[in-house]
């Protein structure tokens, strides 16, 4: 993974110095609240319903395992002994003081780490494939470019004052785990038959209050002009974004509004000026990036499979564990493993110091002391032999981390919603635990198949409802809490956006309206039909109707 | 009283934005773009999201507003004017401008900056340089940090 140079450590040792100044002149009152904010919001720190929430950037996802422990560090130190795993593959803190607030980044500077940009009208984390680098099937590994996108965008002297967040993915796998088409701009990168490096890119999608799938806005760009290309965009966006209304600010508003090819005439217009400028990538530039991303040095001779058999057959919770959260690596003898944060009556994401300790231990022991967060709010140990899986398995299991649920219905998306965000209509963790108390069976969610059932607080859609299969959205009905579901979103290859069944529910009928959903599913389903595909084959109406049938 | 920044110190400003009534003696004139004149000598007010003309660039000041801090046109704008345009006068920002933004707008090229009161004035000279260097190129330093100091050791 990447390394900080001294240039890299010197830059985020004087961001603690420099926010730390910002924050004393606050507290003194010299700086006012509001333009504290802005300042603030560009470090990562809200102010939230019940207190500041600080989030720290995991850059594309990736942390090691000393990184890993101050974050534990952190959690139990600063706050109330846990840390929250974002959609944005970064880590929340729900307690800390302002005050201390520069005493964290400080600990956060010491291991690599800082919160810049994790916030604000800026461009923000970087995220892509949870399985980067490892995933057998990937055609380029995106995290060099991901690195190289980081650094350009830290501080940017032009596009740190946007109309609007900027999110940006990257994906070099053949099935798109990092959701780029609902991205301002998702970026995939791929090989071509003579090896070189490109990237399609795609602009103007995202969730929010109006949900886009991204458009393709230029096919096969060489890597060399990645990061002039993205000044172009950046440039057009920023100067002719929209600022008068921030539900319209974003780029999806401007892409819409200049439509795609309009905006592509733009963007190429201004690319012209850009083209062979100094930020243009030389292969030299390429190289020094992609040494930091070599593979670690794996067992050249793969332990058998059989061992892992006959585990499989006597430890069912074992052998369903390998099924949902054990991925193929490309290196043979070696598995990534899901470790799910979805266990009953814990708010989806949220991960105990111990818990992150123990992460922490396992990846050193289990591989080469890597960690990743998934946008789905679940560790990954990337690097696991085959022989260590059903060790891992059960201390996993002791440690609430063994679900073997990923991908399936209680493996769900869902943001902290009214218990801790100020924007909420309604809250989602209790709804969230509600549901997987309902579908608690294994056998019932094993049988549904692969579900992604994600759930939001309000419009914002942190919680990515749009692109659930099962959508859940807060919504205020008179001053009470109710909830809209949608059905068909998606966010991988072939994303789509998910339609509104009708009518909201209360909190309370949600469960039973999803179990009728369900089995509207069941019944019409062909053999070995997932759900997202047969909702795309029958439509709303069936949905519709039993939902809405008036009960006798 | 708006104090002015340039050359990394307060200056007295012989340049005044006047809408309608004369600056006083030994005062140049900065005149919003329908009031302005190439050969006049005057200087050039632009607002953020003014497209950049390569007919500015006469001008020997160019300010640009900020109608608040937090809005980047004006950046743009000043990046534009800099690097495309080559605009070699005075770049000045005016408005909202924040003590705590000036290491963005001087990577932008402005060089000068009308600060609303004197005491933000002296905030952003205490603030005037945060981070010894940038990662990516700007106005001021045309190659990313990785071209100009030994990077990915
Ligand atoms: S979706 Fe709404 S309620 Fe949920 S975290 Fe985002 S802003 Fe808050």
């Amino acid at each position: 993974m990447y390394r900080y140079d001294s240039f890299d450590q010197k830059f985020v040792d004087e961001r603690v110095v420099h926010y730390r100044a910002q924050t004393e002149r606050y507290l003194a009152g010299e700086l006012p609240e509001d333009e504290f904010l802005q300042l603030r919001l560009r470090n990562g720190l809200y102010i939230q319903r019940l207190a500041p929430m600080l989030r720290v950037a995991v850059p594309y996802g990736i942390l090691d395992s000393r990184q890993l422990r101050t974050l534990a560090h952190i959690a139990r130190h600063y706050d109330r002994g846990y840390g929250h795993l974002s959609t944005r593959q970064n880590v929340q803190f729900n307690w800390p003081e302002l005050a201390e607030v520069p005493d964290i980044l400080q600990d956060l500077a010491e291991v690599q780490m800082h919160a810049i940009q994790t916030s604000g009208s800026c461009i923000r984390n970087i995220t892509t494939d949870q399985f980067a680098g490892v995933s057998e099937d990937e055609s380029v590994d995106p995290r060099p470019y991901c690195e190289l996108i980081r650094q350009w965008s830290t501080s940017h002297p032009e596009f740190d004052w946007l109309p609007r967040k900027f999110k940006i993915a990257v994906t070099g796998a053949s099935v798109d785990r990092a959701a780029v088409d609902v991205h301002d701009i998702g970026l995939v990168v791929f090989r071509t038959d003579s090896d070189e490096i490109q990237f399609d890119v795609k602009v103007g999608g995202g969730l929010g209050r109006t949900p886009v799938i991204g458009q393709m806005i230029r096919r096969g760009l060489p890597v060399r002009h990645l990061l002039t290309y993205l000044e172009a965009i950046l440039r057009v966006y920023n100067r002719y974004g929209r600022r008068d209304n921030k539900y319209k600010a974003r780029i999806k508003i401007l892409v819409r509004a200049m439509t795609a090819d309009g905006f592509r005439d733009k963007v190429d217009a201004e690319w012209a000026h850009l083209e062979g400028s100094p930020s243009t990538l030389t292969d030299e530039d390429l190289a020094r990036m992609q040494a930091h991303f070599q593979p670690y040095p794996y067992d050249s001779q793969p332990a058998s499979i059989d061992t892992l058999g006959s585990q499989r057959l006597e430890e069912c919770a074992f052998d369903a564990w390998v099924r949902h959260n054990v991925a193929p690596h490309k290196q043979p003898g070696y598995a990534i493993v899901t470790l799910s944060t979805k266990l009953t009556g814990v708010p989806p994401g949220d991960v105990s110091d111990v818990q992150m300790d123990l992460v922490a231990d396992w990846a050193d022991r289990y591989g080469f002391g890597e960690i990743r967060i998934s946008h789905e709010q679940n560790f990954v140990l990337p690097d696991v032999r085959f022989e260590q899986l059903f060790e891992l398995w059960q201390q996993a299991t002791s440690a609430q981390l063994g679900a073997n649920n990923v991908g399936l219905l209680s493996d769900m998306i869902c943001c902290p919603g009214g218990d801790y965000c100020s924007l909420a209509n309604a809250k989602s963790i209790p709804l969230a635990e509600a549901i997987q108390r309902k579908f608690d069976s294994y056998d019932y969610q094993h049988d549904l198949g692969p579900l992604d059932l994600n759930i939001s607080g309000c419009m914002n859609a942190c919680g990515h409802h749009h692109v659930g299969h099962i959508g859940i959205l807060g919504v205020d009905k008179k001053g009470a809490e109710f909830y809209q579901v949608s059905l068909g979103g998606h966010a991988g290859n072939g994303a789509s956006l998910g339609q509104i069944i009708g009518p909201s529910f209360s909190r309370k009928d949600v469960p039973d309206t999803i179990e009728t959903i369900l089995q509207v599913y069941l019944d019409l389903r062909h053999e070995d039909e997932p759900f997202l595909l047969c909702f795309r084959r029958v439509g709303m109406d069936p949905f519709k109707e039993r939902v809405y049938a008036n009960p006798d | 009283m708006p104090t002015l920044i340039k050359h990394d110190k307060i200056m007295e400003d012989d340049w005044a934005i006047v809408e309608v009534e004369a600056p006083a003696d030994g005062i140049r004139r900065i005149v919003p773009l329908e009031a302005w004149l190439p050969e006049s000598g005057d200087g050039l007010l632009l607002q953020g999201e003014c497209e950049p003309d390569a007919r500015y660039c006469v001008a020997p000041l160019i300010a640009i507003n900020f109608l608040v801090f937090s809005d980047g046109r004006g950046l743009s704008l000043a990046v534009l004017l800099r690097s495309r345009f080559d605009f070699t006068g005075e770049l000045r920002a005016v408005g909202d401008v924040h003590p705590d933004l000036l290491y963005y707008l001087n990577r932008c090229g402005f060089d000068s900056y009308l600060m609303p009161d004197e005491r933000s004035a002296q905030t952003a000279l205490s603030t005037l340089a945060p981070y010894t260097d940038y990662y990516q190129a700007s106005v001021l330093e045309p190659n990313p940090a990785h071209r100009r100091t030994r990077r990915f050791a």
